[in-house]
């Protein structure tokens, strides 16, 4: 395939191929045509006009995922741990991030194909339908913790529950309702960027900075060493990272916005932009909730509107508020954009119309599922009773153990040259992406020793 | 194509010159129903996309036994 940039179709072409345009690609071509303009043009203004107009999936689909249950692992991991390994350890985990989605960057720039629709496509619908289940299940998961998280959060405000998720709910319809492309997507990036709440929260905290920069240089202290209990926090803070919808999402996002071959290099800038700024915003959470940790309170198993809660004798009512807000964004801006994911994923597979362009009626059945999902998982977060607290400590640890497979497929599709023309991965992006799922992998496998063989660690010098 | 144009009836002439001026081939939405052609696994692909599907499942029994474990 590997189209090349000026594969463009004439009118005679296309009206002999029979093509119809849509409303879909009559937006699209509006946000190509300002690209256009900002790239034909020299100077500071026009480049920082072109990186304006091209960043986005990068940025969402990373802070995307410091949603709910990524917030609560990190806020965990410092209320557990304190300030030591694990900070420069979740600054690993968003560099793999990185290697990750920098390959579905590429795989939608060029062949303008979302990641279901490659994967039924290349490697057959039996491989496609497992993806896609393995898809639709952690979605749902996180969906249903996306919407625990906003009803804790607001629960910290005294919201009621009902009205927490409705609320939820409304600003899902309401990021959807311009339906184009670019609104929704610049919308959701200006509530996305209160991701860094987190870091004001730190700094009240008055965190000891020469243990924080120590963390970072020795990747210590380590407090009880490797037990399961550790491991499943690792676990926990790489499912916080890398996951399978932030591959279908950035991909799917990517054809949407339209971006090209051209815009690749600026495509790897937004990737890691949005690595950079959920970085921040992690290590942040963690350094928030290490003065639980120095005062030795039993933290691990809060919820978000607990960690609030627990913080506000040390960083005050408004720090504390800060907190629970910046849940309530996680938890907001993940909603939409996991919702959205499922939506891209069964309108490619379906092949039905799946744009985020496209008007209520033309795009109905990926609008549907958009919005059942969201009212699904919403509802379920209402039942009484449920052991919800069992899905928020391991939907995380699922996205970990779905993601070896997920990547093979992503591996392949980004060395398939006769899809990716010359734009197949180098050998350097080879090296890391297998170094990533090995790592993922042996993560798992550990895992898995540590529930059934639990002194398996302690035989090692563990705990 | 004239029927199927009548359902997108507020797209004009200049709409449609815009968007085959500006967009690629393969990104217009019409064009997308053609399938990519399919590839054929070679053997170690196979094996290796098994391995990590039988991997898949197994953690999927430890995550379901460990919820059980705390359940109880």
């Amino acid at each position: 395939m590997g189209v090349g940039p000026e594969d463009r179709l004439s009118p005679q072409a296309a009206a002999r191929e029979g093509v119809v345009i849509t409303h879909e690609d009559v937006d699209r071509a509006h946000d190509r045509v300002r690209v256009s303009e900002a790239r034909a043009q020299r100077g500071v203004f026009p480049r920082f006009r072109l990186l304006w107009l091209l960043v986005g999936p990068g940025i969402l689909v990373m802070l995307g995922e410091n949603d709910g249950p990524s917030m609560l692992s990190y806020a965990a991991t410092g209320a557990r741990f304190g300030i030591g390994f694990f900070i420069p350890f979740v600054v690993l985990t968003f560099c793999m991030a990185i290697v990750v989605q920098e390959m579905t960057m590429r795989l939608g720039s060029v062949t303008h194909r979302g990641h279901a629709e490659l994967i039924f496509d290349r490697f057959g619908p039996f491989w496609g339908w497992f993806s896609l289940i393995d898809l639709g299940i952690g979605n749902f998961l996180t969906l249903i913790t996306e919407f625990i998280a906003i009803r804790a959060g607001l629960g910290f405000f005294g919201v009621p529950a009902w009205a927490a998720v409705l609320s939820a709910f409304v600003f899902l319809c309401l990021a959807v309702a311009t339906h184009r492309y670019w609104t929704w997507e610049r919308t959701l990036l200006a509530i996305a960027i209160f991701n860094l709440v987190f870091v004001p929260v730190a700094l009240l905290t008055h965190p000891n900075w020469h243990s924080v920069s120590h963390a970072m240089i020795t990747w210590r202290p380590l407090p009880g060493g490797l037990s399961q209990d550790t491991l499943i926090i690792m676990l926990a803070d790489i499912g916080a990272t890398v996951t399978p919808w932030m591959l279908f999402f950035q991909q799917s996002s990517t054809v949407d916005k339209g971006m090209t071959q051209k815009d690749i290099h600026l495509g790897r800038f937004d990737t890691v932009v949005g690595a950079t700024l959920a970085a921040i915003a992690a290590v942040g959470t963690i350094i928030a909730t290490a003065p639980l940790f120095a005062h030795h309170m039993t933290a691990e198993n809060f919820q978000a509107a607990e960690f609030a809660q627990a913080l506000r004798p040390i960083i005050g009512h408004f720090g504390a508020a800060l907190f629970a807000l910046g849940i309530v964004e996680a938890g907001m801006v993940a909603s939409v954009t996991i919702s959205t994911s499922s939506a891209y994923a069964f309108g490619e597979v379906a092949r039905r119309p799946h744009s985020l362009n496209l008007p209520v009626w033309e795009g109905r059945s990926f609008y549907s599922v958009l919005f059942l999902c969201a009212a699904i998982a919403g509802g379920i977060v209402l039942i009484p009773g449920l052991p919800l607290v069992y899905v928020v400590l391991l939907v995380n640890v699922v996205a970990v153990l779905a993601m070896p497979p997920a990547l093979v497929f992503l591996f392949m599709l980004a060395n398939d040259r006769e899809v990716m023309g010359e734009h197949v991965s180098p050998t350097w992006a080879n090296l890391l992406a297998t170094g990533v799922v090995v790592f993922l992998t042996v993560a798992g496998v550990l895992f898995g020793i540590s529930v059934i063989a639990p002194h398996f660690f302690a035989f090692l010098g563990g705990k | 194509m004239v029927a199927k144009e009548q359902e997108h009836d507020s797209i004009t002439p200049s709409d449609q010159a815009l968007v085959l001026s500006s967009l690629e081939r393969e990104q217009l939405a019409g064009l997308k129903k053609h399938l990519i052609p399919r590839r054929r696994l070679a053997g170690p692909e196979k094996f290796l996309i098994w391995s990590l599907r039988v991997y898949l499942f197994f953690m999927m029994v430890v995550v379901v036994y460990q919820v059980w474990v705390g359940l109880h």
